[in-house]
């Protein structure tokens, strides 16, 4: 019995039920909104979010913050487009890419893990300096004439399902796997419940940190490609204001940022919440601008209401 | 252990103690605050190395670098203060570095669980409660879920750091049954408490530490309590009582004052040039009493008087102007600024007073106070410039003194005021106390000292576990004896 | 030696001032046009107002408690814009406009105060919600009846006075806004009560609980302090430019707190300088400019920022341990 009622207050049937209620407003609204190729789009931006949203989950876990995920998802775009146009065989560029991405992750992760700089702060550092190197290396142009097999990860298909789709769901019920059950990630959450005991127990807590960065890195890589690869272009400001839905995905999602909790799946809600907030938008004609105010407004009341009752459960 | 000593940058917390644990035995271990009991443990669970002396599991000798070490060769302590993820489920709390794996890596949840079932039925937890978040759990499940976590990881020796304390008694017998199913299983069990009624009913063997030494370890049946109260106290000299003073008006009365879980029910008066003495254990509730009057806490129920006044005191900023001060116990996480300077500590919470037009401060003004201070508690130092940080132990006490006293408080409250301090400046202290209170300033002095709080108080009143047990107030009722069986528990108010 | 470095490493101000000197000296000598009357001036305006942002977070960031404010720039645009159409499509005077418009931005800094001192949010997520809240105001007050942004231009010829105006070669801004502002604040934080409080409450919340401080009100005004300046970088940037656009801040929140971070602003709390923030400003503002004027791409500026933002950490955080640990 206690057990239902937990899981009825759970953050995650929460957001959940919040989906249905909204998608069924938006449904009234707009005749499109629940047409299977709207649906399928819906998912398709929920995809490149909530692999992005994977890292960033354990990153909050922690207690940390990324906000250079927009600066690393289009620099590993940006290379993998400029070697796959250059002639670089397209799966070498994917690759190449994916090994850039999580180097730069690695490196965030370095500077507050061993440095013991505060997350805000390096990547803050790190957003800019390769947002800087994006326009440096496209020269401010657009590229394009990407190689189809590059474009693999957004175009792409199994069968009736799109690539995108299957990979967000292969990745989600891996990482839930691995959130679940393997203990390197119970030190994620022991981490950002208390560090000072989890270094006690003897646990090495800058693996952990060091881990959740790289990892974001190389997820934020593979939906750069998911974008890239559904637009076929990519533009010099790619993923500016990325950083701002994966991490209101994962907030929304129920991840605490006071760190300690948060779930794979919560963060995926979160992001398709976000996803047919921005899609309701756009069929009910409102204009785009006001998509990140919502955005902004949401992060506010979600983390108002996690504070209000975390004080509560506290007592 | 053998000849363990210990020492605190000057201050002897072991001199030489022998201590033994048998298996399957269940031995006590007792002693006043500061008698070396968790400096004794810290050595064992490797959380402190010891200076010299060794220890001995199971004939071998072994050194202990870390708690890590500890917890792999079978040692494992539980603390009151709960050490837990409170956000992660009581199973993942009680595999946490310790998981079950499959050949693969992966945690095994499936026997995990039934493992954690069968740890917590040993702890006598029936109960479901493998997936709730450990910190919504009361403080006493949150224990025995510690107690079944050392049982995982330990075989060997068990420690138990005041178990009881936030015990029911159902609780309590609970806990007993364990105890006793472990000893059977051969599990020497080092058991911390004061409760001596308790000791008598679960503990076979008494080793009673005083002031860093041990005064023999004896069997429980064959020693009694008034005899084992007799060796923590031991004979201290008392410094001659200052004549009679002249006790004036109440200025400060508490009725009624009740916090759940941390203090119930406690009354008192503190008169015009009396210095109040709060003597008990820690965890007594005393400093929270204390932070309660000085609106950092708010009880929840009760009324305070002050000055013939009924007053809610909300904030420390309204008990400073209403001229309450409270000097804190710890004073590098609640006292002082430690980057800053002496001057900048002393009048932080007296800056109001300096504040000319436009909110600009008078340096001069506040640099002519902080150096009387200075001088007056004869503050070791170049300069009042100086960062407080760079200051002994002794001298920043000074320092925080000097802040409160800036204050030019009604009341003085002060928490372990010689905490960490060289035994000369802990006299000037004294000294300094007496001459105020001379002065006819009224002062709540809280002491885990005995000989300190006797030394000082006109009257003494004693917590335990939340409740008032006694008030002394003839010079016949201020003894150690009274006061230790008042502090532990084996006495319940008597207002003489 | 030792005593030597270790005196010269503890005024960090002297080191970035003659970084500072290095500097404009360097591109004195090496980059054309750098050296000249007409570019110093320009570099001065620009200064002062990034340097109004920076000020504001060094006040921000030295009320801790994880003191942050990623929303400046956008404080900065919502007022902005606010003046704008107060002025131009409301027809009010302007000099109300501006009034309101400060006034707005004071309020957008309150609000984040309130968020993080009552009800204790993380400042970090507060402003970063924040941001993306006053961007799109900015932007909506800012559209026509189409969904258009449209830019404001039309300012009265008075209005250009605070921005254009110089007076014996001297921008009049430099002289009215910023030298005022940091004289006053340099003042508040060195010399006032509440400049005391405020140190206090960033080096150890606790303890300035324990010590009877308004912890809460402190913490507030520095955040209002901090939109209000906000407010005065706008009003001098649209009379500069004589224009209001909604993205004007938009790239400003780095800098601002990369100046704040590289003028000795300790980013846990507790510890910074106006003095040192004011040379920070001087020292980012000359590396702008002179590179842009060597040629360097203005893309590499932010950039470069972040390697002195990340450089500026480090160093602070070195600096940190050797005196800490040399007792």
């Amino acid at each position: 019995m206690l057990k239902i009622k937990r899981l009825i207050k759970s953050r995650e049937i929460i957001i959940f039920f919040t989906i249905i209620i909204l998608s069924f407003f938006i449904s009234l609204y707009a005749n499109s909104f629940l047409h299977i190729d709207n649906i399928k789009n819906i998912f398709m931006q929920v995809a490149s979010i909530a692999i992005s949203a994977i890292g960033m989950t354990m990153i909050i876990i922690t207690g940390g913050i990324d906000v250079s995920a927009g600066s690393i998802f289009g620099i590993t775009a940006l290379t993998m487009a400029k070697l796959s146009t250059s002639g670089v065989n397209p799966i070498l560029s994917l690759f190449t890419g994916a090994i850039v991405g999580t180097l730069l992750g690695f490196l965030n992760g370095i500077l507050i893990s061993k440095i013991k700089l505060a997350p805000i702060i390096v990547t803050l550092g790190t957003m800019s300096i390769w947002r800087t190197m994006i326009y440096v290396i496209s020269g401010g142009r657009w590229v394009l004439g990407i190689p189809s097999k590059a474009l693999y990860f957004g175009a792409g298909s199994i069968g009736k399902l799109p690539f995108p789709i299957f990979l967000m769901i292969i990745l989600i019920i891996f990482f839930s796997y691995f959130m679940y059950k393997r203990p390197f990630a119970r030190y994620i959450y022991a981490y950002g419940n208390n560090p000072e005991f989890l270094r006690i127990s003897g646990i090495n807590t800058s693996n952990v940190l060091l881990f959740v960065y790289t990892l974001a890195g190389l997820m934020y890589a593979i939906s750069s490609f998911i974008v890239v690869g559904r637009t076929a272009i990519v533009q010099a400001n790619i993923g500016t204001g990325y950083e701002l839905q994966v991490i209101a995905a994962v907030v929304l999602g129920g991840t605490s940022v006071t760190g300690g909790k948060g779930t794979i799946i919560g963060s995926f809600l979160g992001a398709t919440m976000i996803a047919i907030i921005s899609n309701g938008l756009v069929l009910l004609n409102v204009p785009a601008l006001l998509e990140n105010l919502i955005l902004g407004v949401l992060i506010l009341i979600s983390v108002i209401a996690d504070i209000l009752t975390n004080r509560g459960e506290i007592q | 252990m053998k000849n363990i000593e210990k020492s605190y940058g000057g201050v002897r917390a072991l001199k030489g103690v022998d201590f033994d644990l048998k298996k399957g035995e269940c031995h006590a271990l007792v002693g006043e605050n500061g008698a070396g009991k968790s400096t004794l443990i810290k050595c064992l669970t490797g959380a402190t190395k010891l200076d010299s002396g060794n220890i001995k599991l199971e004939g071998k000798e072994i050194i202990l670098n870390s708690p890590k070490d500890s917890l792999e060769r079978g040692i494992a302590a539980v603390y009151q203060e709960p050490m837990i993820y409170p956000q992660l489920s009581v199973v993942e709390n009680l595999f946490l570095g310790k998981e079950i794996k499959k050949s693969n890596g992966s945690i095994d949840w499936k026997s995990q669980k039934k493992k954690a079932r069968e740890l917590l039925l040993k702890v006598g937890i029936k109960e479901n409660i493998l997936d709730f978040p450990i910190g919504e759990l009361s403080t006493a499940f949150q224990q025995l879920v510690l107690i079944a976590k050392a049982l995982l990881f330990t075989a060997k020796v068990l420690i138990l750091d005041e178990p009881t304390a936030i015990l029911t008694e159902q609780e309590t017998a609970r806990l007993f049954e364990i105890i006793h199913s472990l000893k059977k299983e051969g599990i020497g069990i080092i058991y911390i408490s004061h409760r001596l009624e308790e000791l008598e009913k679960i503990a076979d063997r008494i080793t009673i530490l005083r002031d860093g030494e041990s005064k023999g370890t004896f069997l429980l049946n064959e020693i009694t309590r008034d005899q084992i109260i007799e060796l923590m106290a031991g004979k201290h000299l008392i410094e001659k009582k200052r004549k009679e003073k002249n006790v004036g008006n109440t200025i400060l009365e508490i009725k009624n004052f009740t916090k759940k879980r941390i203090y119930e029910d406690i009354s008192f008066e503190l008169k015009e040039g009396e210095i109040l003495g709060f003597y008990g254990l820690v965890g007594a509730g005393r400093s929270e009493l204390m932070q309660t009057i000085f609106g950092i806490i708010r009880p929840d129920e009760g009324e305070l008087v002050f000055q013939n006044e009924s007053i809610n005191i909300r904030s420390p900023q309204q008990a400073i102007k209403l001229g309450i001060a409270y000097l804190p116990e710890d004073r590098a996480s609640q006292g002082l600024f430690l980057n800053f300077s002496i001057i900048d500590n002393i009048r932080i919470s007296i800056l109001d007073r300096f504040r000319k037009k436009l909110g600009f401060l008078d340096e001069e003004e506040s640099i002519k106070l902080a150096n009387n201070y200075l001088k007056l508690l004869e503050i070791k130092a170049p300069s009042i410039f100086t960062k407080v940080k760079n200051l002994s132990g002794g001298n920043q006490q000074k320092v925080l003194i000097s802040k409160w006293l800036a204050v030019t408080p009604k009341v003085l409250i002060l928490d372990e005021p010689t905490r960490g301090v060289d035994v000369a400046v802990k006299s000037e202290i004294h000294d300094l106390i007496f001459n105020l209170s001379a002065e006819g300033l009224p002062i709540i002095v809280i002491s885990s000292e005995l000989p300190e709080i006797l030394k000082l108080s006109d009257r003494i009143i004693v917590m335990h576990e939340g409740q008032m047990t006694g008030i002394f107030q003839e010079k016949e009722d201020l003894t150690e004896t009274n006061l230790i069986k008042a502090s532990i528990g084996e006495i319940s108010l008597a207002v003489r | 030696m030792n005593i030597i470095s270790r005196n010269i490493f503890k005024n960090r101000n002297i080191i970035l001032l003659i970084v500072f000197f290095i500097i404009f000296i360097f591109f004195s000598f090496f980059t054309n046009d750098f050296f000249t009357y007409y570019n110093i001036v320009n570099l001065t305006k620009y200064g002062v107002e990034i340097g109004l942002l920076a000020l504001a977070e060094t006040l921000i960031i030295i009320s801790g408690n994880g003191g942050i404010d990623l929303s400046i720039g956008s404080i900065l645009s919502l007022s902005a814009m606010t003046i704008g159409v107060l002025s131009s499509k409301m027809g009010l005077n302007i000099l109300i406009s501006a009034l309101i418009g400060i006034a707005v931005a004071t309020l957008a800094g309150s609000f984040n105060g309130f968020l993080v001192s009552l009800i204790k949010i993380p400042p970090l997520l507060v402003t970063l919600s924040t941001m993306y809240i006053y961007d799109s105001l900015a932007l909506l007050i800012s559209m026509d009846k189409y969904g258009n942004a449209m830019p404001i231009s039309t300012f009265p010829n008075s209005y250009f006075f605070v921005g254009q105006y110089e007076i014996f070669n001297i921008p009049i801004q430099l002289l009215i806004i910023f030298i005022p502002v940091v004289i006053i604040l340099h003042l508040l934080l060195s010399k006032t009560v509440y400049g005391k409080q405020l140190y206090a409450i960033g080096s150890n919340d606790k303890v300035a609980r324990f010590s009877g401080l308004p912890n809460n009100k402190v913490r507030i005004l520095s955040y209002t302090i901090g939109g209000l300046l906000a407010g005065l970088a706008a009003l001098t940037m649209t009379s500069r430019i004589g224009s209001a656009r909604p993205d004007l801040g938009a790239n400003l929140n780095l800098r601002a707190i990369t100046i704040a971070v590289l003028g000795g602003t300790n980013i846990v709390g507790g510890e910074g300088t106006i003095i040192g923030t004011v040379i920070a400003i001087l020292l980012i503002t000359v590396l702008n400019n002179g590179l842009q004027l060597s040629g360097v791409n203005p893309i590499w500026q932010d950039g470069i920022l972040g390697m002195i933002l990340i450089a500026s950490a480090i160093v602070n955080f070195v600096m940190y341990k050797k005196l800490n640990y040399s007792n």
